[in-house]
């Protein structure tokens, strides 16, 4: 009696270390929809292949401080970041974002200008939030990158 | 008097010494009033005792009941090594049962702080290695904001159409 229990102890124990340590299936590629914005106080975009932007970016714009009165989809374009890995995205013909995976719902951004790097930061991206870098944009316009989580 | 003197005397009047010995008892006897003496207390022992004593009948002879004990003993002997005898596995059991319960306790107790402990940060927070953007959360959207001193001068304003990268 005394064996049977050691011996399912030790049975348990194994089945519990394999399926914590041992092989697991694969998870997917985080799955992640890029989009740049034009911010404009002009009705209409200078440039007349741009957009509308999405009626729920649209709303979490409306709600933010930026001042702007109208934004305009420039490119959208949806990446996958393999697991632990890291993405490069382009984003324009000078400026790109690496996007890493780091575990869970965190990812590493690295924003590139000019091959420079500008800025680099841990952010958490589940899914339902947006994350939105911008800046400056000749005249009194703006860019705006905005990253979402599909998966 | 010695005790091994006392023990010769009392197997004397159980009837148990040779012949020979007996006869040096009764030469004892005869000059060692002190002897005598045990000797009348023993008998007097003996025979209340054996006055109050219930004589059990066993069913078999005594030689019977003995050699059954003895063949009991050699049995007891007989076994007794095989048992004594470890189990190759013996020791491995003895470590492996801590060492798997510890290694269980350990599984669970990761997989309830995992979720806690996997990210140094809380998921809100975020952190920056260069400090150039100015940063907005608005927690009812769900929605992080980072404004960043790039060049005002950059291409999105004459950005290609959105079929090219």
């Amino acid at each position: 009696m005394r064996d049977k229990f050691t011996g399912l102890i030790v049975l348990v124990a194994l089945l519990a270390a394999f399926a914590a340590f041992g092989q697991t299936p694969a998870k997917p590629d985080k799955k992640i929809e890029v989009q740049l914005l034009w911010g404009t106080d002009q009705p209409k975009s200078p440039n007349p292949a741009h957009r509308a932007v999405e009626a729920d970016i649209q709303r979490r714009l409306k709600n933010s401080p930026y001042k702007w009165s109208h934004y305009f989809l420039v490119t959208n374009q949806t990446v996958f970041v393999p697991r632990g890995s890291a993405t490069n995205v382009a984003i324009s013909q000078k400026c790109s974002l690496e996007v890493k995976d780091l575990g869970k719902t965190m990812l590493e951004l690295s924003f590139f200008g000019q091959g420079k790097k500008v800025e680099k930061r841990t952010q958490s991206l589940p899914r339902g939030e947006v994350f939105i870098y911008s800046g400056n944009a000749p005249g009194t316009n703006a860019w705006l990158l905005v990253l979402k989580r599909l998966d | 008097m010695e005790h091994d003197n006392e023990l010769k005397l009392q197997a004397y009047l159980d009837g148990e010494l040779p012949e020979a010995e007996a006869r040096e008892v009764l030469k004892w006897l005869a000059h060692d009033q002190e002897a005598v003496l045990l000797q009348a207390e023993l008998k007097n022992t003996r025979q209340a005792l054996a006055g109050a004593e219930r004589l059990i009948q066993l069913p078999e002879s005594r030689e019977f009941f003995w050699s059954k004990i003895e063949r009991d003993i050699s049995r007891v002997e007989r076994t007794e090594p095989a048992q004594s005898k470890e189990s190759f596995f013996a020791p491995w059991r003895r470590l492996l049962v801590p060492v798997s319960a510890a290694a269980v306790l350990g599984i669970v107790i990761l997989s309830v702080l995992g979720p806690m402990s996997s990210s140094s940060m809380a998921e809100n927070e975020v952190s920056s290695e260069d400090d150039t953007g100015f940063v907005y959360r608005d927690d009812t959207t769900g929605t992080t904001m980072v404004w960043l001193s790039y060049p005002a001068e950059n291409e999105v304003a004459n950005q290609e159409p959105a079929t090219k990268l």
